[in-house]
């Protein structure tokens, strides 16, 4: 409705008959010098402004390009989309080989580490001369005399601490 | 000097882009960024606009078929760029600020009346009150002398359209003046 109206109202003022009458028309309504005036403020630019402008465009397109570039090939090394779900396995077999990997190594590095000082002190008895048995024998006795000693010390000091009714049991037992 | 097409088919076959490039800048650069001007009024806003007008003009070129008018279709994206633009900023284009003011006081007080410099400043508090599309219309007939079929096809409308979109532009900007 607006539209036929708007239509129509161009019609009676004869809107696009002519550029000069259409220009004529809008300058019978508004103040031409005035129109005339807006359009110089809009075409002042700052000195050499259009000069400068094809020179700092291309630098932008050169420097935005170059931009892109370098995000693609970053794409490419890190994140290629194609490339993403074959990535996760990849890194999980990795994960699971160091894993794996590092479990057996610590547990033998483990496991020879316990070994190793039985493996150093066993000694074969037929190896060894007679002489060498006795030496050792005579270079130990007072370890084992004291040990003995060590022993007997003990026993006495639970037996002394026992009462007869406990004595009496206990020697019943070995006569039985 | 050649012909837009000829630019652009020199463009496309990839022969020295850039001279030919900076040839069809040079040869529209200062009507589009007038008309960006116009509907943003501050120069940084049209420059950065004017710039990414161009910027897209460089990466679309290859895909031009010719099938409109090279200047056609660059007003086109000059006049989209420019809307989203406006619309990013949630910048309307306001009324001349007090600064605004003063600086057409001074431009024009050596050769205008005091009466003269009021309808100027009633002018554009009107035209930038203008919706954009009115806006655009009117100055690219007013001003750049576009004919309505080319107007219709840069703004999306048909030339009925853009006929009235003249006619009330106008109408608008006379009725504010007469309320001042």
């Amino acid at each position: 409705m607006d539209m036929e109206k708007d239509i129509e109202l161009n019609d009676q003022a004869g809107i696009g008959n002519s550029l000069e009458h259409d220009r004529a028309w809008a300058e019978s309504f508004l103040n031409k010098e005035s129109l005339s005036q807006f359009n110089l403020s809009t075409t002042n630019t700052p000195f050499n402004y259009f000069e400068s402008f094809p020179d700092k465009l291309l630098s932008r397109i050169e420097s935005e390009k170059r931009q892109k570039m370098e995000q693609k090939n970053t794409k490419i090394l890190f994140l290629p989309s194609f490339m993403q779900p074959m990535n996760k396995w990849a890194v999980a077999a990795a994960f699971i080989v160091v894993l794996g990997g590092s479990f057996i190594f610590l547990n033998n590095s483990v496991s020879k580490k316990i070994a190793d000082p039985i493996a150093s002190t066993r000694i074969n008895l037929q190896d060894l001369s007679s002489e060498e048995l006795e030496s050792y024998v005579d270079a130990n006795e007072w370890i084992a005399e004291i040990d003995v000693q060590a022993q007997m010390q003990k026993e006495n000091t639970r037996l002394s601490t026992l009462n007869e009714k406990q004595i009496e049991e206990i020697k019943k037992t070995i006569s039985e | 000097m050649a012909s837009d097409q000829e630019l652009i088919i020199q463009f496309q076959a990839a022969t020295n882009r850039e001279a030919n490039f900076t040839a069809l800048l040079k040869k529209h650069q200062q009507k589009v960024y007038y008309q960006i001007k116009r509907m943003v009024t501050d120069h940084a806003d049209a420059d950065d606009i004017a710039q990414l007008v161009w910027i897209k003009i460089w990466d679309k070129l290859d895909g031009f078929k010719m099938e409109s008018e090279f200047s056609t279709w660059l007003f086109r994206i000059a006049y989209n760029e420019t809307l989203n633009y406006l619309q990013k900023q949630k910048k309307q284009v306001s009324s001349p600020t007090s600064g605004e003011l003063l600086d057409y006081e001074n431009a024009s007080a050596s050769s205008d009346s005091p009466k003269s410099t009021e309808i100027q400043i009633g002018l554009d508090s009107a035209i930038s009150q203008l919706p954009e599309k009115q806006k655009v219309v009117f100055m690219l007939r007013y001003y750049e002398g576009f004919d309505y079929e080319k107007i219709a096809s840069i703004v999306g409308t048909t030339i009925g359209g853009a006929k009235a979109n003249y006619h009330q532009a106008v109408k608008k900007v006379e009725v504010f003046i007469k309320q001042l």
